[in-house]
């Protein structure tokens, strides 16, 4: 888990090196500009609009390094109390 | 023998106006400028001046129930789910501008009170296909694009006609989506616009044009799919660069510039062939053009290498 942690800490350096601040969203439309607007279709027509506007929208509007970094982050502290003991 | 086809004028005659709205219609009118030219809030309160149906264009299906038109919505901006109309309501509609510029004699600002007043108000009712593979029949209320390019006088170089969309962020939690190529954008050629079936709608069902579908001012052209027109306008810039629209931009194998409805061309992902009326969910096949080919397929008879149809 430790090792997992540390590649997307890893992650996160570079896409704040590539991307600086710019949202996960807008990273996203750029690799690939039709992907979000499929994922936000299904999920606000299919599911709940709540789902796309409260709980995925904010991530994408997060810095892209931000996801990386918080997983990366609690993986690597979870991965260190259990080698621990 | 003696064979009848039907034409699409040909017209039962419970198609014909009433006798009252058409001769009184000089005086309705004269009192809605009136009303128009006092104040806003008063025209927001007093709704269209009257218009006579265009009986030219024959839909040849029923006219969809108003609350299934203006609770079925596309509306980006309020987001990707259908049920955007009561959002919607949220935007402001009065005060409200639209410009027309770029390649004109003439570049001119419009209060919407002022175009409402000042334009040869008619409804037609239109045929409406989405590319969705959805369609509804509607009564638009508006006037004829060309009488609004007969004011600004294009240039002898402007080819195209760029539409925009307000961009309302405290209004509009669709434009949160940043990445997305904001404003709304759409576009078609100079000859497509000045055809006689582009319309710029204000109305519908005899009364304003709700935000919901695009009020105070939209644009439609019934032999495209729907994408392709505008809602809530604030700009019309004529140009010689061809534009690429927003869903060219996010899409463009998927939502090209011309965009015609043709049933034997299918999107990537469904079929064409068919399409699903709002309210009846009945299935009926869909025509060349939307069925509006008599009209508009000459547009296109030299422009065979382009990507006519998505």
């Amino acid at each position: 888990m430790r090792l997992i942690g540390l590649a997307l800490l890893a992650l996160a350096v570079g896409l704040f090196v590539i991307f600086g601040g710019d949202p996960l969203g807008a990273v996203l439309f750029r690799l690939d500009p039709g992907l979000l607007n499929l994922v936000q279709a299904v999920v606000q027509r299919y599911l709940l609009p709540m789902i796309w506007d409260d709980l995925l929208l904010p991530v994408l509007e997060a810095p892209a390094w931000v996801v990386p970094a918080v997983l990366g982050g609690a993986m690597t502290l979870l991965g260190w109390m259990r080698a621990r003991g | 023998m003696h064979i009848l086809k039907s034409r699409p004028w040909n017209l039962p005659e419970s198609s014909a106006t009433p006798e009252a709205l058409v001769f009184g219609r000089r005086q309705a009118m004269a009192l809605g400028a009136g009303m128009l030219a006092a104040s806003p809030a008063m025209a927001q309160q007093a709704g269209l001046p009257p218009a006579m149906r265009n009986t030219r264009y024959v839909p040849g299906r029923a006219i969809t129930a108003e609350r299934e038109v203006t609770t079925y919505n596309n509306f980006y901006e309020f987001g990707s789910q259908k049920t955007i109309s009561a959002a919607a309501q949220r935007m402001p509609m009065r005060p409200w501008t639209v410009k027309v510029e770029g390649m004109v004699e003439t570049p001119r600002e419009y209060g919407i009170e002022d175009l409402l007043a000042r334009m040869p108000l008619e409804e037609r009712v239109y045929r409406l296909r989405c590319v969705e593979a959805w369609a509804m029949v509607v009564p638009w209320t508006g006037f004829p694009l060309s009488a609004l390019l007969a004011e600004v006088k294009p240039l002898s170089s402007a080819r195209y006609v760029v539409f925009q969309t307000a961009t309302i962020p405290s209004v509009m939690p669709g434009l949160r989506q940043s990445w997305y190529p904001w404003p709304y954008t759409e576009g078609c050629t100079l000859a497509e616009a000045a055809n006689e079936l582009s319309f710029m709608v204000v109305g519908a069902y005899g009364k304003l044009l709700p935000p919901q579908n695009g009020g105070p001012l939209r644009f439609h052209q019934p032999w495209k799919y729907g994408f392709k027109a505008g809602k809530s306008l604030v700009t019309i810039r004529l140009t010689d660069q061809r534009p690429v629209s927003f869903w060219e931009k996010i899409q463009s194998q998927e939502y090209g510039f011309w965009a015609n409805v043709n049933p034997a061309v299918p999107h990537p992902r469904w079929s064409q062939a068919q399409e699903r009326m709002l309210g009846t969910g009945e299935s009926v096949p869909t025509l060349l053009f939307n069925g509006y080919g008599e009209f508009v397929a000459d547009l296109y008879t030299n422009l065979q290498r382009e990507r006519l149809w998505a």
